[in-house]
C-alpha cells in the first residue's frame, strides 16, 4: 500500500505559504509539481552528463545518448509501447501539441504524396472526413480542423451528452466509410470524463481509419497501455505527469511511424543529403526528432515515469477517486453547478465547476486569497463550455500528492464564494 | 456559514462600489451576438476579425484569457468640440471588468472626445501603480467612482480587465471620428 502522506512530502514547491496560508495545489490538469527526483534529475543531468546525443565519439556524448534512450523505454514501458531497439514507437517532441501539430502536419504532407509509398494510407482531400468530438482541447481540434481547411477534408464530430460525456455511442454513424482520421481525448480536460474508446477504436478501424489519442489527461491518472487500447497514435505531455516542461512523447504504431513522412527537417533526422537529389531520411523515431532535443527533460521525464511506475497506477488511480467523490461534494454546495459526471465513475479528479452568479475570474480570485489554486477560464476548450451554454468555468483537479485536507479546504472556500460576492443573500461582514 | 478571514487585497479589490456596479451595471444593453449560443456561433464559424462585425463607432474587446468581451458604442457629435453623446455596451466578464464599463459610462458620457482621452490616460496610469495609486491628488479626483480600482492595480491578471471597457472607449471614439 502506497503511503500518499510520504509521496506527498517529496515535493518540495507544496511546503510554502500562499497569501498567509499553507498552498493547496489543484491545477495538476494544468501542471502538475515535481517530486524531488525529478527536479534532481534534471539538474543532475547538466551536472554530470549533458553533451549532444547521437553524436560525437566522446564519454560525456555516449553517457547523454544512453540516458535519452533509457528514458525513452522506460517512458514505452510504462504507457505499453514498444521499448526494443529498432523498434521504438514513442517520438520525443516538446509536448503533446507539438506532437499532434507534428502529425497533422505529417499527414498533410502525405495528401501531397510526400513521404514513402505507404504513407498514402494517411493521404487526405476532398470528400474525406476527420472526425474529432466536441470534449477537444483546442490542440486537438485546431491542428486537425486545419488538416482538414488544407486538404478539403471535411471535420465531423461527436456530440456530448448532458454531463459531457462523448457521445460514443453514435460512432457507427458518424465514423463513415469516408473517415480517414479518429482524433481524441482519452479523459476531457475540462469534464474529467473517461472516454470509452473502445467502440469509438473498433469503428474507426472497420472503416480503415487511423485513431489518434490525446492522452495528456490520462496518462498521469490511469493505467495506460496503448497496446492494449489499440490505438494508432498518442500524444501525452510529460509536465502533466510529474516530468519537466518542454517535453512530451508521440506514440506510433511501428508500422505507422515507419510510413509516416517526417513533419520537420534538420538534422539528426537524415541519413544522406545532397545538394541536387532528394535527401534519405532516418528510421524513426530519428525521422521525427530533428534538431536538439529537450535531452534533460526527457531523462527527468523518463525518471517521471519510473516514479509512478514504483507507486503503481492502480494505487494512483484509487487514491485519487476516493478523493475525486469528496469533490464531487461541491455540486451539494447552494449555487455550484458542475460541469461533467456527477459521480466518480468513469472520471478523474478534474472537476470544473459553475458558481452562479460569480464569474469565474472572481471565483478564482477568491480561491486564491485562501491560499488554493485552481485554473479558472476556458481551459482552452471554448466548444466544451459552449455546450454547456458558458464562456468560462472553475476547474479543481487532483494530483497524487492531494489530500482530503486539500479537497476540504477547497470545499469550505467555495461555500464562501456567493456570501462574500453578496449574491444569494446578503454580502457576508 | 462564518465567512473565512480575507485577506486585505481582497477586499480592497472587492469593494462595495464595484460589487454594486457591477450587479447593476449602467449603459449596458443587448446588441451584440451571444457566442454561448451554439446556433449563433454555428453561423460564424468563418475566420473574422472581430471588428469586421463592428460598426461605426463601435469597437470589441475581446480578454481571450479568460473569455471576457465586451462592444463598446458611442455616438459622437459631428459639431466641434466632438462630444460623447451616448455610450452603450454589451458583452459579459468579471465584476471588475463590468463595475469598470459601468463606472466608466457614468464618467464620461457627455464630456469631450478630448476630456474622455485624458481619463483614459489617467486611468491607465492608476492601472500601473501597482497599487500605489497616482502621485497627483487632483488627477485621483478626476476619476471620481474609478478611483476605487487602485486596489485592483495590485493584481496584474486583473488589470486588463479593468482596461477592457476604456481600451474598448478609445477604440470607438477614434472609429467614430474616422466615420465624421
Amino acid at each position: 500500500m502506497a503511503d500518499f502522506e510520504a509521496i506527498r512530502r517529496q515535493f518540495p514547491i507544496l511546503d510554502q505559504q500562499v497569501h498567509g496560508r499553507p498552498l493547496v495545489y489543484l491545477d495538476s490538469a494544468a501542471t502538475a509539481q515535481k517530486p524531488q527526483a525529478v527536479i534532481d534529475a534534471e539538474s543532475g543531468f547538466y551536472e554530470s552528463i549533458n553533451a549532444g546525443v547521437h553524436r560525437g565519439a566522446h564519454e560525456l556524448a555516449a553517457r547523454s545518448t544512453v540516458a535519452f534512450e533509457d528514458a525513452r523505454a522506460a517512458m514505452a514501458r510504462f504507457v505499453g509501447a514498444s521499448a526494443e531497439e529498432g523498434h521504438e514507437e514513442l517520438v520525443v517532441t516538446a509536448g503533446a501539441t507539438a506532437g499532434l501539430n507534428l502529425l497533422a502536419t505529417a499527414f498533410g504532407y502525405a495528401s501531397m504524396g510526400r513521404g514513402p509509398a505507404a504513407a498514402r494510407r494517411f493521404a487526405l482531400g476532398p470528400g474525406d472526413e476527420i472526425v474529432v468530438s466536441q470534449a477537444e482541447h483546442h490542440s486537438v481540434l485546431l491542428p486537425f480542423q486545419e488538416l482538414a481547411a488544407r486538404t478539403g477534408a471535411t471535420l465531423t464530430w461527436l456530440a456530448l451528452d448532458d454531463e459531457g460525456r462523448i457521445r460514443t455511442d453514435t460512432a457507427d454513424e458518424v465514423i463513415t466509410d469516408r473517415t480517414k482520421v479518429v482524433a481524441m481525448t482519452h479523459v476531457g480536460n475540462v469534464t474529467g470524463a473517461i472516454t470509452d474508446l473502445a467502440p469509438v477504436v473498433r469503428r474507426a478501424h472497420e472503416v480503415g481509419a487511423v485513431f489518434v489519442l490525446d492522452a495528456c489527461q490520462s496518462v498521469p491518472h490511469l493505467p495506460v497501455d496503448f497496446h492494449a487500447l489499440d490505438v494508432d497514435f498518442a500524444a501525452f505531455s510529460a509536465h502533466k505527469m510529474y516530468g519537466p516542461t518542454g517535453a512530451g512523447f508521440l506514440y506510433g504504431r511501428r508500422e505507422l511511424l515507419e510510413a509516416l513522412p517526417p513533419a520537420w527537417f534538420g538534422g539528426s533526422m537524415v541519413e544522406l543529403a545532397w545538394m541536387d537529389k532528394p535527401a534519405q531520411y532516418m528510421d524513426p523515431p530519428a525521422r521525427f526528432e530533428a534538431g536538439t532535443q529537450p535531452v534533460a527533460q526527457v531523462v527527468a521525464a523518463g525518471v517521471a515515469a519510473q516514479w509512478l511506475q514504483s507507486i503503481g497506477m492502480d494505487a494512483v488511480a484509487g487514491h485519487e477517486q476516493a478523493l475525486t467523490s469528496e469533490l464531487l461534494r461541491l455540486g451539494d454546495i447552494p449555487g455550484v453547478r458542475i460541469l461533467g459526471p456527477m459521480s466518480a465513475t468513469a472520471r478523474i479528479g478534474t472537476v470544473a465547476f459553475e458558481v452562479e452568479g460569480v464569474h469565474p475570474h472572481d471565483v478564482g480570485q477568491y480561491i486564491d486569497a485562501q491560499g488554493i489554486a485552481i485554473r479558472v477560464g476556458h481551459h482552452c476548450a471554448q466548444p466544451v463550455h459552449r455546450h454547456f451554454g458558458v464562456y468560462a468555468s472553475n476547474r479543481a483537479s487532483l494530483g497524487v500528492y492531494n489530500t482530503m485536507d486539500d479537497v476540504h479546504a477547497l470545499l469550505d472556500a467555495v461555500a464562501g464564494v456567493r456570501p462574500f460576492f453578496g449574491v444569494g443573500g446578503t454580502r457576508a461582514e | 456559514m462564518m465567512p473565512m478571514a480575507q485577506d486585505d487585497g481582497l477586499e480592497q479589490m472587492y469593494q462595495e462600489v464595484i460589487l454594486e456596479a457591477s450587479k447593476h451595471p449602467s449603459g449596458r444593453v443587448a446588441f451584440a451576438p451571444d457566442l454561448t449560443d451554439e446556433a449563433v456561433s454555428a453561423g460564424e464559424s468563418t475566420v473574422m476579425a472581430p471588428h469586421e462585425a463592428c460598426a461605426a463607432g463601435e469597437s470589441h474587446q475581446f480578454n481571450p484569457t479568460c473569455g471576457d468581451e465586451a462592444t463598446i458604442h458611442v455616438d459622437v457629435s459631428d459639431a466641434v468640440p466632438h462630444r460623447i453623446e451616448r455610450v452603450v455596451w454589451d458583452g459579459h466578464g468579471c465584476s471588475i471588468s463590468q463595475a469598470s464599463l459601468s463606472i466608466m459610462v457614468d464618467l464620461v458620457e457627455g464630456r469631450t472626445v478630448d476630456e474622455a482621452m485624458d481619463l483614459f490616460r489617467t486611468f491607465h496610469a492608476l492601472m500601473e501603480s501597482r497599487g500605489a495609486g497616482l502621485a497627483e491628488d487632483a488627477k485621483a479626483d478626476e476619476l471620481g467612482d474609478a478611483i476605487v480600482f487602485q486596489g485592483v492595480s495590485k493584481y496584474p491578471m486583473r488589470i486588463k480587465c479593468a482596461l477592457l471597457g476604456w481600451e474598448g472607449l478609445k477604440d470607438s471614439m477614434a472609429r467614430a471620428l474616422a466615420q465624421a
